[in-house]
């Protein structure tokens, strides 16, 4: 979450990190996935010398420049013998985000290939499409502290972006309503005044019925939608189905509860923030139920309102990726014809394609890729193809902390410089703040992200040309550049600066980032591809076409609060306090299996089986028939039976959260 | 006097203050070690997060037979003196909230003492639910929470003047 940090450091050492009171984003307040610093900076299993796989299959300590040197070579000879483009990067989110992402992006455009993967093929581009299409922007937070209704999609803030809870805990005491839908009794759906267990994957059916309630009731946002949107017509006629009787049938939701919800927003519209998460773009339908969320907040008129879903503006900085100057379209970037819509919005090439193109069944090979802090072995689908895939390469280089599954499998790994070990920009765009950050430590032989772009640059000759800024302190001094704000500036200010101030209902003075200017209820963009229009409904295939042989459905990644993907087990602190993966079970399912709590059993589903503990739960807090598996973890990877084929055909991301599986006692 | 006051309508259930309180305690993230406690109950869907009151008249304080719980000039919290504990209980059984509870390693009782006037759980609460505060200044706080619901309220409860 970027949240402002106050660092004491003593003898060169990090002993205490606490939140910075003025930061806009936390006030002062810190979760300990925040201070794991503290256990990450002084790890004893933190990488510190380069290292490179011997063919026995150990690894040998290798100079760093040695390494840059052996590294170019191998990526000259791939470009010589298949073209550029058969070498990619991978950036995952151990490095930070944005600015890291940008230059890794800059470097393999540079290099001459479209070929720039990350974790956003799995996570957040989902969101951020569902909305983008609809309304032109997608907000990471929306206003909380004046809404009058917040209503929480298959999202938890208090364990994934706990700094929100204080944003929530505002709105709530100014006495804001609060709407949860999960089917997992979520931190959240504790403090909801009405909470919706649907069945995982139903979420669309759940937003149409109530886009219908507020139609039939003439409770629409008229001079909105009339002035300012298109395609509602095709929405009001789609929306008849969604009787209450109907969006009980498909998603369990009670009539009844699903009617005090569609009331409640009723009653508290304009102000409403709809915060959808993670739990809704991992299904076959996942992007079509965001689209749907989506176009219910601009029928309750909630768009670029305060207490609403504001339009964040940028800062407008120096871009450092080169989509103009080197948009290498023609090299046909792995994922843009399958999954344009990914490749058009966000530029990124599909990780569910490039196993295959690593093992040979892509338009042309994938041969060599640099990884910088992901840990694809754990968080992609089907690790067992991962595996496979990544262990068939030409050259493998993992920029790391340390020695991952996946950094097990490079020809080179390169030890990894922490957030603390850097300087850079971050932006918070729900506040307009930028902010800097300061580099506190520095450990010998350990690179910035920006020096190893550039020295790996250098060594391949377009260096000078792309990477000409002697250290990334120049790099943020570009960037800063049009804005008006300056680097020296930011450094005095720790709490960041804002850059421009909040504004709502933009949409008055200029049109929404929408291909008509217009909010989108339907979309001739999406049409044109091939996708229906309005985000349609469709039920997810285990509820229409049940498989006997896996009577179960599979939910996984709900987040642990310590817990970030598959970071931080190593912290022995953490593990104290969550040691060991566990699958959640509706206890009357334990007990038709006769399973006791924390016995070992077995999951299957079609691509595979693991044997882990079932944690018998309270009965309302999972759905009857669902289980729940948190990705992550090393010796109980859930990832080993998660498919990567079944993709939703918008944004082609797997199918995580409705799997069918079987359970069987291992005994 | 200044007690830690715990809004339950603020606490998200993160738990973040059960694994400072350990963590300053040892080091470690063991919820057995923290002196405060997030409790859910799913049946009700309800989160209460409860640590010592530090009252006027601790019971605890009275029944000890040893003397062993004495209230800290400085910060009037009702602290253990772990050399005089004899670890018999009585206080585990006089306190009506149970908020002392047994350390196993040490074989003495344990309880908030307000971190020496600053309780560290109160700066890692994400919700800002737990805050430190003089009891009056509490009162008040209160009073003006309640003053938001009021307005919200007034076009409905008020004279008729404002429409």
């Amino acid at each position: 979450m970027r949240c402002g940090q106050e660092i004491t450091i003593d003898d060169g050492k990090i002993v205490e990190i606490r939140g910075l009171e003025a930061h806009p984003q936390n006030r002062g307040r810190i979760c300990h996935k925040g201070r794991a610093a503290v256990d990450l900076v002084n790890h004893p299993d933190r990488l510190l010398k380069p290292l490179k796989k011997k063919p026995n299959g150990s690894f040998a300590e290798i100079s760093y420049d040695q390494a840059l040197d052996e590294i170019a070579e191998r990526m000259t000879r791939i470009k010589t013998q298949v073209g550029a483009r058969s070498v990619g990067v991978w950036k995952g989110e151990a490095l930070g985000f944005f600015q890291q992402e940008e230059y890794a992006r800059r470097f393999i455009h540079a290099f001459g290939s479209p070929n720039y993967f990350s974790n956003d093929s799995e996570c957040f581009n989902g969101r951020y499409f569902g909305y983008k299409v609809v309304q032109g922007y997608w907000n990471g937070c929306p206003d909380f502290e004046h809404a009058d209704l917040m209503i929480f999609w298959g999202s938890n803030p208090p364990f994934s972006h706990p700094p929100q809870a204080r944003l929530i805990a505002n709105g709530k005491e100014r006495g804001a309503k609060i709407i949860v839908i999960d089917p997992r009794l979520t931190s959240i759906a504790y403090k909801a005044d009405l909470f919706l267990q649907p069945l995982p994957g139903t979420d669309g059916a759940l937003a149409w019925g109530l886009m219908r309630h507020l139609i039939e009731t003439q409770t629409v946002d008229r001079p909105f939608v009339e002035k300012y949107s298109v395609g509602f017509e095709q929405i009001a006629q789609y929306a008849k189905t969604f009787d209450p009787e109907f969006v009980e049938k498909q998603t369990g939701v009670p009539s009844d509860i699903f009617l005090d919800a569609a009331q409640m927003i009723v009653e508290s519209r304009p102000k409403i923030t709809h915060y959808v998460g993670n739990g809704l773009e991992h299904h076959e339908n996942g992007i079509n139920n965001i689209r749907a969320v989506a176009c219910l907040g601009g029928l309750c008129g909630a768009i670029d309102i305060e207490g609403g879903d504001p339009w964040p503006e940028s800062m407008g900085g120096h871009d450092l990726t080169l989509y103009h100057e080197l948009p290498l379209l023609d090299q046909k970037p792995i994922g843009a014809e399958k999954f344009p819509v990914l490749y058009q919005l966000r530029q990124e090439c599909h990780t569910m394609l490039a196993m295959d193109y690593m093992l040979g069944k892509g338009a042309y090979p994938l041969r060599g890729l640099i990884v910088a802090g992901a840990n694809p072995l754990l968080t992609n689908p089907n690790s067992r193809k991962v595996k496979e895939a990544f262990a068939s390469l030409d050259l493998l280089v993992v920029r790391e902390l340390f020695l991952t599954p996946t950094a097990k499998l490079a020809h080179y790994v390169i030890p990894a410089a922490s957030f603390l070990e850097r300087s850079e920009l971050h932006y918070h765009p729900h506040c307009q703040l930028v902010t800097l950050t300061t580099k506190i430590l520095e450990i010998p032989g350990v690179v910035d992200e920006y020096t190893f772009w550039r020295d790996l640059s250098g060594r391949l000759g377009f260096g000078e040309k792309y990477f000409p800024w002697d250290n990334e302190e120049e790099v943020n001094r570009w960037i800063l550049e049009p804005t008006g704000i300056s680097l020296e500036e930011l450094k005095q200010h720790p709490e960041g600066i804002r850059y421009k101030p909040i504004r709502f209902r933009k949409y008055r003075e200029k049109p929404f980032a929408t291909p008509t200017g217009k909010f989108e209820f339907a979309s001739q963009y999406l049409k044109d591809l091939g996708y229906p229009e309005i985000p349609e409904y469709r039920p997810p295939r285990y509820v229409n076409h049940p498989q006997k042989e896996f009577p179960f459905i599979l939910t996984t990644g709900a987040r642990k609060y310590l817990y970030y993907h598959s970071r931080y087990r190593n912290i022995k602190r953490f593990r104290s306090h969550i040691p060991a993966a566990e699958m959640e079970i509706h206890p009357d399912d334990a007990e038709g299996l006769g399973v006791k709590d924390m016995e070992q059993v077995r999951v299957t589903s079609e691509v595979g089986s693991i044997d882990i503990p079932a944690k018998i739960v309270h009965e309302r807090e999972i759905r009857q028939g669902v289980l729940q598996i948190t990705h992550g973890w090393d010796d109980v990877n859930v990832n080993l039976i998660t498919p990567d084929h079944v993709n939703d055909p918008i944004s082609g991301f797997p199918l995580l959260k409705a799997i069918p599986v079987r359970i069987e006692k291992i005994s | 006097m200044k007690i830690l006051s715990i809004d339950l309508d603020r606490c998200v259930g993160c738990q973040n203050c059960e694994l400072t309180c350990s963590f300053y305690q040892i080091g470690d993230f063991n919820r057995e070690r923290s002196n405060i406690w997030v409790s859910f109950y799913p049946e009700d869907r309800f989160i209460v997060t409860l640590t010592c009151v530090q009252c006027e008249k601790p019971a605890c304080m009275t029944v000890c037979p040893n003397g062993a719980l004495q209230r800290d000039p400085k910060t009037q919290a009702v602290v253990v003196d772990e050399n005089r504990c004899l670890g018999c209980r009585m206080c585990m059984q006089a306190c009506p909230f149970g908020n002392i509870h047994m350390n196993r390693e040490k074989r003495v009782v344990q309880k908030c003492n307000l971190c020496e006037g600053d309780p560290k759980c109160v700066r890692f609460c994400m919700g800002q639910a737990i805050n430190f505060v003089d009891v009056d200044d509490l009162a008040e706080g209160k009073r003006k929470s309640l003053d938001y619901r009021l307005k919200k309220l007034y076009p409905v409860l008020g004279s008729g003047a404002e429409k």
